[in-house]
């Protein structure tokens, strides 16, 4: 069974229809990408994955979604977000926290961890994961604002990993990084892909070639194809998907 | 997750949420208590200041004729009324003629140092003890008056009223008119005693000054990058890039400041206490001045019913004004 | 003299002012900065120079001391100090709270229709007259605490504890009623200026509303300092309604906040009509109105500090 399935799932802001009937399976401890030019609709998908889309009142939303079989608009939207982390194109640390505490900000909230002791053990394995725990292991009292956009970016994944997800979400993750940091965030992927399943965002289809397993190719709020990826660069069934990932498409 | 450790997780959620009501509900509390005094009193003012107007003689009445003594039945705030519009007026063109430029130069001018430092001297004044600017202008106008009227407004009340006597000469039918604005004149200019509404008007000047300043600078800080390059760009001088092309984008919020600062200044109190001073009778605006927060003022703390009442009515002719600047300024803006 | 030199230089020098922006906006635009800056040091000196004989007089014993004294020409204003620093503290303790509730109920509880209605009320609430409030402070706000307190103060001490309507502690309440908006006004700013993105990550950790308000107060917390010392200077400040509803207690000192007391401000205003009389009683309230200057100076340069410090 599919990790997340995703039926006829539409999506409106006010009056504008954003996605119109996409239908999605995720496999579980794969990354499945989403790609497509902008507008299509990707970012939009993906919050509803987390129930964000929430956040705007002004946004419609119809269709099912199944995390493992169970509804998640029936599920109770903290639990959801604890099994469903979010990575986000800028790096959105709180500023006026520490390193450390953005880090352990999850695990105080739902409770996840008892006394300093294992609290502090969960941050420094999760910032170890997420390859940051040396560049900080000296500073983790500074304010996380005072990092660079990578190490921010890799703070936020170690964020996430806190939680010891199922899934996780990542919305164009390295749009604003230089290669190296890039990199480096696509090379954690590929290890974090053998405990969890990842939905990958990207508007650069190169990156769905280079690390994902599945890829999906949306086009003005519909996924026109969907498939293992070397079957869909390279048999692509639709001529929208062969422009898209030539590169002749925006 | 095992059952027991999920079990556990449900309970944890559940009192999370519970917290969540609580505490969304005591914000909630709190946000209500703020605002209900708000219509406590504005129910309390017109429930008695209406009857009070309608006791001491009507609307009109009491628009128009003196405060009642203690033992009067009817009266009203008529020369109070007066002194406040006049004042008012005054105050508030002073204030935006004054407080616009300086709020254009402080919005504007942020790379300037200087504009830094007048931009704090703004920022400490706007809500600066009122009683405190009161007594700066009392301070200064005892300190001036005797020069004042001895060498510039005592030749200049002398010479207008002479005016009066030698234009019969040249303008024979004119003459009944000018005999009468030469004893309306003597009401406006003139020598002024130590409280006068002139000083009045001065210090409710200097309040709406640093209110208007402010608003004016934030709302051209908030004209975008692209939009401020065009005016500059298309206008040729600085003072048409400011005040003719931008005018459309700022005029709205200056406009809120000046109405809402007017609204402020009618109310004040404190600042008149020692300028205007206050005055039971029509009266010359270069001597005391009455004004109706003066007289709420001073008729709430006697022990003289009528006198209470009337500063009820008085209230309600206030809060009408302030309302109505109020609700016009939120319309328009 | 030297009032009527300021007097006369004025109106040339407004009139060059204006004139000036029409030729040269920029040097035009720095006079009204000038002028601003010249209102500001000529008000502090002129305290200075007002206040002198007393201070010539008695030094610093003026702001030590307790005692009101006219015939004997004796003052000090420690008790309006005091009554100052008392109905402040009440009145930002209980003010602090509803800004903060104001702010969480427009940005997170209210539906978008609704948070404009409200809002206007709170401002409302700020533009309208403090006389006014000061009238319904005096009938209707100080007897009801009276009752209220003593209500209590019978089941709990035994004795009425408040034997007058008009005491300290009304006036901190009213205060409290009244620079509830100035705080409000700023913390909302601030709550407002919390990026979406970092709202999104708040949520994102599973955070409940209320957990994420708290957290996004944290986020503005210069803002709330800046709001608590903007009340507090208004507080401070407030003349016409405390003088109304405080008692005028002139010459007793107290700390005990149900009692009547007075503060600076309202002593200023309450005595300055017998103050012509006496020879010392003018420079003795200058002496107060220097006080309160500069501490409406510091306060309120405090609260730009720290707001403009969390702008950067």
């Amino acid at each position: 069974m599919a990790k997340i399935e995703v039926k006829d799932l539409r999506v409106s802001f006010g009056a504008l229809p954003v996605t119109t009937g996409v239908n999605l399976s995720i496999p579980d401890r794969s990354i499945t990408a989403l790609m497509g030019p902008s507008g299509s609709g990707k970012s939009t998908i993906l919050r509803v994955l987390n129930r964000l889309i929430e956040l705007y009142p002004e946004a419609k939303v119809s269709g099912e979604v199944y995390l493992d079989g169970q509804n998640i608009f029936d599920m109770n939207v903290l639990e959801l977000r604890r099994k469903v982390q979010m990575i986000f194109q800028i790096p959105n640390p709180i500023p006026n926290l520490s390193v450390f505490e953005n880090v352990a900000l999850g695990l105080k909230l739902n409770r996840l961890v008892r006394g300093r002791r294992e609290l502090f053990e969960r941050v420094k394995s999760a910032l170890e994961k997420a390859q940051l725990w040396d560049e900080v292991k000296d500073r983790l009292g500074a304010p996380a604002g005072k990092l660079s956009g990578g190490q921010q970016q890799r703070l936020c994944v170690a964020r996430a990993l806190a939680f010891e997800p199922e899934v996780l979400l990542a919305d164009e993750p390295t749009a604003n990084l230089d290669p190296e940091n890039t990199a480096k965030v696509e090379a954690l992927f590929l290890e974090l892909k053998k405990e969890m399943s990842i939905v990958l965002v990207t508007h650069y289809p190169p990156q769905a070639a280079r690390i994902s397993d599945y890829a999906a190719f949306l086009y003005k709020g519909q996924i026109v194809e969907w498939g293992p990826t070397r079957d869909v660069f390279t048999k692509p069934r639709h001529e929208l998907t062969e422009k898209y990932v030539t590169g002749r498409l925006y | 997750m095992t059952a027991k450790s999920h079990d556990r997780v449900q309970v944890v959620d559940a009192e999370r949420q519970l917290i969540n009501w609580l505490g969304l509900g005591l914000f909630a509390f709190l946000g209500v208590v703020a605002v209900v005094p708000l219509f406590l009193i504005i129910s309390d003012v017109y429930i008695k200041g209406i009857d009070a107007i309608n006791s001491l003689g009507g609307l009109w009445v009491f628009l128009t004729e003196l405060p009642p003594t203690p033992y009067d039945e009817s009266g009203g705030i008529g020369p109070m009324l007066v002194g406040t519009l006049y004042m008012t007026a005054l105050g508030a063109l002073l204030g935006i003629a004054v407080g616009f430029p300086l709020g254009v130069y402080i919005g504007e001018m942020r790379k300037e140092k200087f504009a830094n430092v007048a931009r704090a001297g703004v920022n400490v004044l706007v809500e600066f003890p009122t009683i405190v600017v009161g007594l700066f202008v009392y301070a200064v106008m005892s300190l001036a008056k005797e020069d004042l009227n001895r060498y510039m407004l005592g030749p200049l009340s002398n010479a207008i009223s002479s005016l009066g006597e030698w234009t019969p000469r040249f303008i024979g039918p004119l003459d009944n008119v000018i005999s009468l604005l030469g004893e309306w004149i003597p009401w406006f200019i003139g020598p002024l005693d130590g409280f006068n509404a002139y000083a009045g008007a001065v210090a409710l000047t200097l309040i709406m000054i640093p209110y208007v300043a402010l608003i004016t600078a934030s709302a051209y800080a908030s004209v975008e990058q692209p939009l401020r390059e065009a005016a500059y760009a298309t206008a040729g001088r600085e003072f048409n890039a400011l005040f003719v092309v931008l005018r459309k984008a700022v005029s709205r919020a200056v406009l809120t400041a000046a109405l809402l600062g007017t609204a402020k200044i009618a109310g004040e109190t404190a600042p008149l206490l020692f300028t205007a001073f206050g005055n039971f009778y029509y009266a010359p605006f270069t001597g005391p001045t009455g004004a109706v927060p003066l007289w709420i003022w001073y008729a709430a703390q006697t022990p003289y019913d009528v006198q209470i009442v009337s500063a009820y009515g008085a209230a309600a002719v206030l809060l009408t004004i302030i309302l109505t600047i109020f609700i016009i300024a939120r319309i328009r803006g | 003299m030297l009032g009527f030199l300021l007097i006369v230089l004025l109106i040339p020098y407004l009139i060059a002012a204006y004139a000036l922006l029409l030729v040269k906006l920029k040097w035009g635009l720095k006079q009204f900065g000038a002028l601003i800056v010249a209102i500001i040091g000529l008000l502090t000196a002129m305290f200075f120079v007002e206040a002198y004989p007393i201070i010539e007089r008695d030094g610093l014993a003026v702001f030590l001391e307790v005692r009101w004294d006219p015939v004997r020409e004796s003052y000090g204003v420690l008790q309006a100090l005091t009554g100052t620093i008392l109905t402040s503290a009440v009145a930002i303790a209980l003010a602090m709270p509803m800004a903060l509730g104001v702010a969480v109920t427009i940005n997170e509880i209210l539906p978008a229709r609704l948070r404009g209605i409200f809002g206007s009320l709170v401002d409302l609430t700020a533009t309208m007259p403090t006389v006014i409030f000061g009238l319904w402070g005096l009938f209707v706000l100080g007897p009801f605490l009276q009752d209220a307190v003593n209500f209590v103060s019978r089941s709990l001490v035994g004795d009425d504890v408040m034997t007058s309507p008009y005491t300290l502690f009304t006036a901190g309440v009213l205060l409290a009623i009244m620079i509830t908006p100035y705080a409000a006004a700023v913390i909302r700013e601030g709550y407002a200026l919390v990026p979406k993105p970092v709202e999104e990550a708040i949520y994102a950790m599973g955070a409940t509303k209320f957990e994420a308000a708290l957290i996004k107060l944290r986020y503005a917390r210069n803002y709330i300092l800046g709001g608590f010392f903007l009340a507090l200077g208004r507080a401070m400040g407030e003349t016409v309604a405390v003088a109304m509803v405080v008692g005028g207690n002139f010459s007793r000192f107290t700390t005990n906040i149900f009692e009547s007391g007075i503060t600076i401000s309202s002593l200023i205003a309450l005595q300055f009509p017998n103050a012509a009389a006496y020879q010392y009683m003018v420079p003795a309230l200058f002496a107060g109105a220097l006080l309160l200057t500069l501490f409406g100076l510091a306060i309120n340069a405090v609260a730009i500090y720290i707001i403009q410090r969390g702008q950067i």
